[in-house]
């Protein structure tokens, strides 16, 4: 198929020109490498604001590159570069002119593994709020709970925001993640397989969580599973080999896939 | 006699011979041990503490070199650390892409297995030579040279420890390269870090042939950092060597306080290094 005719982030996505849907992230002709091998070719879509986009694929598709391409996280590796546009409202963030960190601010991310900072719970929370707001000590507190209770843990660390937050389980820990990285009050929460290292009662809740964000945040999630994938997202792109084959409204996606390779993965032919 | 049996016998075999080679390494440790004890506690007395190296047949004890010890080995950590865990830094932390990194790694671990001795001549060369007189400074940089290499590489090895995510999920908050290293890394790789500096502590404080060289010796009490400054690995090896019991038991005496402060920063840095599970 031809994808290169992505001018406009028009894959096969009739049914999403629906209405009152605003372009929060736009990707545009994105490639991407790693030193020389191509990882991405040419991707286009369109991230919607406060929606779930789903990205799913087989491994080494390009989903998680992708992701890391929304807020330049590739820029830690002097052997990564991106070609192409991405546009967070308008503004070019693959642009040299623009401040990744400030970038990383607005575009907040959670990983696979859960990555607690080597503190209490409290400074947890407390440490990306620091870098760019200066808080009393009650409005830090004010924050910290909000935060917490934004990510379903309030309850269960309360007693403890002195504890390490290595102490925590690991569904704790991924909430703990999400709860300071809501708290720098980021637009755009990036989810790369935020529960493949969970249990499924964990995974449960962090997809209940993930619904209740959406009303705040525009998110965008990688993940291999695609269940997942029907449960929480409203949109959904496929990927194979570093290309976007197919990009739609995930009830479109999972019920009438327009290309042959997407109905082969959904239904669990390959992948 | 069946496959397994054999096998079975070839391991109590290797065990055997694995053991007996445990003790006999063991063994000597002990033997030195035992000996330092021996002929060193005899001799230990609060006067070692308080008085100072006396003149042959005088009555007297080791007070001029140990303070002499500490001042020389405080300066040469103060000196050496910041240099170390900065160079460390860079490795660890910038330079993980550079060509650089791979260089100084290179010429770190050559330093790092250079004989004492040298350093203490290079010493000699760019300090001692052009000031006329040997000193308690030059003393202090030969150690700083050794503790410089230490450190390095312990810093260097204990950041590498700390898993890239760490460092990956403090920058997609938006937080800039050092603050993730300064309240990220340094405080994963503190506990090992912290190691470093008691190994570095440890390895100069029975340093002898780069003293000899630089603070050379002094039979008297002194603060004075521009003159020749005693120091307890040197008076032990002068006092052991002179025909005088009294000064061969002092040099004993000041062995076993080497060997045992040596040995409390050694436990010291392995409580520190411990993983430890929720603080």
């Amino acid at each position: 198929m031809n994808i290169a005719s992505m001018a406009a982030p028009a894959v096969k996505h009739a049914a999403v020109s629906a209405a009152n849907l605003a372009e929060k992230i736009s990707i545009r002709r994105l490639s991407f490498y790693y030193g020389e091998s191509m990882a991405l070719k040419d991707i286009g879509l369109p991230l919607y604001e406060n929606k779930v986009t789903a990205f799913i694929g087989p491994s080494g598709c390009g989903k998680s590159t992708l992701l890391r391409v929304l807020n330049r996280m590739y820029d830690l590796y002097p052997n990564q570069r991106a070609e192409g546009e991405v546009t967070l409202d308008g503004m070019d963030i693959l642009s040299r002119a623009v401040d990744p960190n400030l970038l990383r601010a607005r575009v907040g991310m959670v990983f696979q593994k859960p990555t607690p900072f080597p503190m209490t719970i409290y400074e947890n929370i407390a440490f990306g709020i620091r870098l760019y707001e200066k808080l009393s000590r009650s409005e830090m507190d004010v924050r910290v709970e909000q935060s917490l209770r934004r990510a379903a843990l309030w309850e269960e660390v309360k007693d403890k925001l002195g504890a390490s937050g290595l102490s925590l389980s690991g569904g704790q820990q991924q909430r703990l993640c999400i709860a300071r990285t809501v708290a720098v009050k980021p637009e755009v929460i990036l989810l790369d397989e935020p529960c493949s290292a969970l249990d499924p009662i964990s995974t449960a809740k962090i997809e209940e969580l993930i619904d209740e964000l959406k009303a705040d945040y525009t998110i965008v999630i990688v993940t291999h599973n695609m269940q997942q994938a029907a449960r929480v997202s409203d949109f959904t792109a496929f990927m194979y080999l570093g290309e976007l084959i197919e990009f739609d409204s995930t009830r479109q996606m999972f019920t009438t896939p327009q290309d042959r390779r997407t109905q082969d993965y959904i239904t669990g032919r390959f992948g | 006699m069946s496959l397994y049996d054999k096998r079975r016998r070839k391991n109590s075999l290797a065990m055997a011979l694995s053991l007996a080679a445990t003790a006999f390494g063991l063994g000597w440790l002990v033997l030195i041990l035992g000996v330092l004890l021996w002929e060193g506690l005899s001799g230990l007395s609060l006067r070692v503490f308080t008085e100072m190296t006396p003149p042959p047949g005088a009555a007297g004890g080791l007070l001029n070199p140990i303070i002499g010890s500490l001042i020389m080995t405080t300066l040469a950590v103060l000196i050496g650390t910041p240099v170390g865990m900065l160079a460390g830094t860079y490795m660890a932390e910038y330079g993980r892409h550079d060509r650089l990194a791979n260089v100084v790694r290179f010429i770190n671990d050559i330093l790092l297995s250079a004989p004492s001795i040298v350093i203490g001549l290079f010493i000699y060369e760019i300090m001692v030579a052009p000031m006329g007189h040997f000193s308690g400074w030059a003393g202090a940089v030969a150690l700083a040279v050794i503790v410089i290499p230490v450190v390095v590489r312990t810093t260097e090895d204990m950041l590498l420890l700390v898993p890239n995510s760490l460092r990956e999920a403090a920058t997609a908050l938006g937080t800039p390269r050092s603050v993730v290293i300064f309240h990220i890394s340094y405080r994963a790789a503190r506990a090992g870090m912290v190691t470093g500096v008691l190994l570095a502590v440890a390895r100069i404080s029975g340093e002898t042939a780069p003293l000899l060289f630089t603070a050379l010796n002094n039979q008297f009490w002194t603060l004075n950092l521009n003159v020749p400054m005693p120091s307890l690995p040197v008076v032990i090896f002068q006092f052991a060597l002179s025909p005088y019991k009294d000064w061969q038991q002092l040099a004993w005496t000041g062995a076993l306080i080497i060997t045992f402060s040596v040995l409390a920063l050694s436990i010291i840095a392995r409580i520190l290094a411990a993983p430890r599970k929720s603080s």
